[in-house]
């Protein structure tokens, strides 16, 4: 395993802002996967996303054939902002975008997916990028951190709609190649294959390092990174007990009422500072205006 | 308001009443926001208030609001402004119309159905982040570019309620729907409000009303968020390089909490709108009190020109208007220990003539005798008494300046005369934006010896930014006026003769005012 330093986290507000906006069409032709009136479009544009996004990565890493592709193959060290930035704008293209821009962005990862091949050096197994388990792991990791961050510090779903949204995200994990069969559609499912997985999962000094990096990155401006503490205690709040015990996160305070309006709080500032970004109050208000439009409906 | 008259004392002055009596809140409306280019505000000028008020620290602003002002023209309705003096009382219809024509450009598209709709949108920090980018311009010397954007684009991105969300807030505050609380109720708005919009409508007694509605469960939001005093001081921390930032922190908490309350924003206006009262150039709408609850400010329509239609006016309308503007706040704080937080340019209706109307009064601060002795004390020695020493005790006195600071008198008075140049010698002279920027420069120059033992204290933090605003104000206007002349007059330990012919017209009233007071009832 190399051992590169990572690149400072300059620019992360910017170019993930910039990344949202590149995903959000000036006029649509069709709705694209989810559409406005989707659970996933509510849950995609609420609050709790910084905390969604961090503890999918969170979780995401914990699986050491997946991590390590990420760490021998991306130049994550070199550029993680800019790797950050195109996962953001990918995941805004499959949400937002129209059914065309999805199917070409998925296409473009599978693309790169097929040269990401290797063996992990920890646990001496070979991974390949466009294995559907590991995929599979990816995408649940974020459907189920997107509930989880939600719960605490969006907007409460009613169990209907998180099933729903469940449901919803089956076709962001079939648009990078896992076949629908394998892919939980339900709360419930969601939370059997997370059980399934768990013996597989363990923290490798190549996830241990790369997420030390993004609890406190290096190169943020002095406000944001006040701010990115407590995106960073939301998101470990929210990870399951056990994900922290790999980690070696020692067991946080209860999450209080006070304590979860104070991230709240503090997610509204970082959602307005991104909000001064260019583009990003259009980007929001041409999805608002269809949401609006789609619920009046 | 007192209507009694004294034999022998003549009420000259109730022409003007009715049509003081009709102005519009419309200010609010289109005009209230204008082209950021267009008004060139860095021009801003800063002197210094009267009193010390602006004594300088501090201060500054100069990005007045007008930064982020849209100016929403409609050209049509603009012609009906009315110059040169023509009466600018209009019946309770045209006046209606006249509002309606100068509607606001709002995103009716994005309307916020729901008060959860409002809490997302205002919710976890933003109303508060809102009504700071709001005060931005008067505490915001120190943002940096990206924050300065975050603020104005959050004022931006703030929809109106739809028609029926705003119909339920004054059902639930009158008790009745809008249609049977008015003779007349437009359910689309013709502004927005910070934390609410403005309706037209016609009270069923035929007057001509501008409604502020608040948004739905935006009061206890904000207040909620407010207590998070960490990250408020981590924002302003951003926002305000000097060392008051507790104090300003403090002071802004209040002065929102206050603004949260409608209730305070009316007694406020009747305040102002009953001492004002005959005035010959100034004029405030009047409140409907019966209409008027924590959520809801019904006052007078009134009609006028907007700030930015003035840059069309002759310079002699621009100082007249610049003139009143003065008298306005100097008149406030010295005779009603008062100042509006809220000098925005958006906030004056001008009728030519010098005569100008006053609207929105939820940002008021008031003082107490103790609190303004002070500022007077300093205005007085350095500019009256011309006793440096003196002057320093002053500053001490106040709360400016460290008892112990090892400096010079010479120092002190060299450093703060720029903030009084406006009015430390009798004299016509013109305000400009590079005397603003200077005064700025000066106060902001941290590597000034005087820097580590000045600082405000927190009676004062708002006023003397929001100062700043109005001299920005009277600077977009290249306002030229013996400021000496006017302090004077207004001065309550000067109390000089009238200097100007409105400040002649100004005695008149006062002696009227006076006259009306001794009258037993």
């Amino acid at each position: 395993m190399t051992a590169d330093p990572y690149a400072a986290a300059t620019g992360l507000i910017e170019r993930s802002a910039a990344a949202f906006v590149s995903g959000v069409p000036d006029t649509n032709a069709d709705d694209g996967f989810f559409g406005p009136a989707s659970v996933t479009w509510r849950v995609s544009t609420g609050l709790a996303s910084p905390v969604a996004g961090l503890r999918a990565l969170l979780m995401q890493a914990l699986h050491p054939l997946a991590m390590a592709g990420v760490d021998q193959h991306s130049d994550w060290r070199r550029d993680p902002v800019g790797r950050l930035a195109a996962t953001s704008a990918y995941l805004a293209t499959i949400s937002f975008g129209e059914r065309a821009a999805a199917q070409r962005a998925a296409a473009r990862v599978r693309r790169i997916h097929e040269h990401v091949r290797g063996v992990d050096p920890v646990t001496g197994r070979q991974y390949a990028a466009g294995d559907p388990a590991l995929l599979l792991w990816v995408h649940v990791a974020l459907v189920e951190s997107a509930l989880a961050a939600g719960r605490e510090f969006g907007l409460p779903l009613p169990a209907r709609d998180a099933d729903r949204y469940v449901a919803e995200m089956t076709v962001a994990a079939e648009l990078v190649g896992v076949p629908a069969a394998m892919i939980p559609s339900s709360l419930a499912a969601l939370e059997r294959y997370i059980e399934s997985v768990r013996p597989v999962l363990r923290c490798t000094p190549a996830a241990s390092e790369s997420m030390a990096y993004l609890l406190d990155p290096p190169g943020l401006d002095e406000d944001v990174a006040e701010i990115w503490q407590d995106v960073r205690d939301g998101a470990i709040a929210v990870l399951p007990a056990w994900a922290r015990e790999m980690y070696g996160y020692s067991e946080p305070p209860a999450l209080t009422a006070e304590r979860r309006t104070e991230i709240r709080q503090a997610l509204g500032v970082l959602d307005a500072v991104v909000l001064g970004e260019p583009g990003v109050l259009e980007a929001r208000q041409r999805i608002a205006v269809r949401m609006r439009t789609a619920r009046r409906a | 308001m007192k209507r009694t008259q004294c034999s022998g004392t003549q009420r000259s002055g109730t022409h003007e009443r009715g049509t003081n009596a009709a102005r519009m809140n419309a200010a609010r409306m289109n005009a209230a926001r204008m082209n950021a280019a267009r008004m060139n505000v860095r021009k801003a000028a800063a002197a210094v208030a009267i009193g010390g008020a602006a004594a300088g620290l501090a201060l500054a602003l100069l990005r007045l609001r007008l930064g982020r002002l849209r100016f929403d023209r409609g050209k049509a309705a603009l012609q009906l402004a009315v110059r040169g003096g023509a009466r600018y009382a209009g019946s309770a219809p045209r006046l209606f119309a006249v509002a309606g024509a100068r509607r606001e450009l709002l995103r009716h598209d994005l309307a916020l159905q729901t008060a959860e709709d409002v809490a997302v949108t205002l919710g976890a920090m933003k109303g508060v982040l809102m009504k700071i980018g709001q005060m931005a311009s008067y505490v915001d010397d120190g943002l940096s570019p990206a924050v300065r954007r975050t603020l104005s684009r959050l004022q931006d991105s703030v929809p109106p309620m739809s028609p029926e969300l705003a119909a339920r807030v004054v059902e639930e505050e009158l008790g009745l729907p809008p249609e049977r609380a008015f003779a007349q109720w437009d359910p689309q708005p013709i502004a927005a409000a910070s934390i609410g919009q403005v309706h037209r409508a016609i009270t069923l007694d035929g007057r001509a009303v501008a409604v502020k509605v608040q948004y739905p469960g935006i009061a206890e939001t904000i207040a909620a968020d407010l207590g998070n005093v960490a990250l408020l001081r981590r924002m302003l921390r951003i926002t305000a390089p000097s060392q008051d930032v507790d104090a300003l922190i403090a002071e802004l908490r209040d002065r929102v909490l206050e603004e949260l309350d409608y209730r305070r924003e009316a007694d406020n206006q009747r305040l102002m709108a009953a001492y004002y009262d005959g005035h010959p150039t100034i004029g405030v709408p009047g409140i409907v009190p019966e209409l008027s609850t924590r959520r809801l400010v019904t006052s007078e329509l009134s009609d006028g020109a907007r700030f930015a239609e003035l840059a069309g006016w002759s310079q002699e309308e621009r100082d007249l208007a610049a003139e009143t503007i003065y008298r306005f706040v100097f008149r406030s704080l010295y005779e009603i220990h008062a100042f509006n937080g809220d000098p925005h340019p958006g906030n004056y209706l001008f009728h030519g003539g010098g005569r100008v109307t006053f609207l929105d009064f939820g940002l008021v601060k008031h003082f107490t005798l103790a609190e303004l002795q002070p500022l007077m004390q300093m205005a007085r020695t350095l500019c009256v008494d011309n006793d440096p020493e003196a002057f320093r005790r002053s500053m001490e006195v106040a709360g400016f300046l460290r008892p112990d600071a090892p400096l010079s008198t010479e120092a002190i008075v060299e450093h703060m005369a720029v903030f009084y140049d406006t009015i430390r010698e009798p004299g016509r002279l013109t305000m400009t934006g590079d005397y603003a920027s200077a005064v700025v420069r000066r106060f902001f120059d941290l590597r000034s010896p005087l820097a580590q033992y000045v600082s405000v204290p927190r009676s004062y933090v708002i006023l003397q930014r929001i100062n700043l605003g109005l001299f920005a104000v009277l600077g977009e206007l290249s306002a030229t006026a013996n400021w000496r002349a006017i302090a004077e007059e207004i001065w309550p330990f000067v109390q000089g003769p009238p200097s100007t012919p409105m400040g002649e017209a100004e005695a008149g009233w006062r002696a009227r005012r006076q006259a009306i007071a001794a009258c037993p009832a």
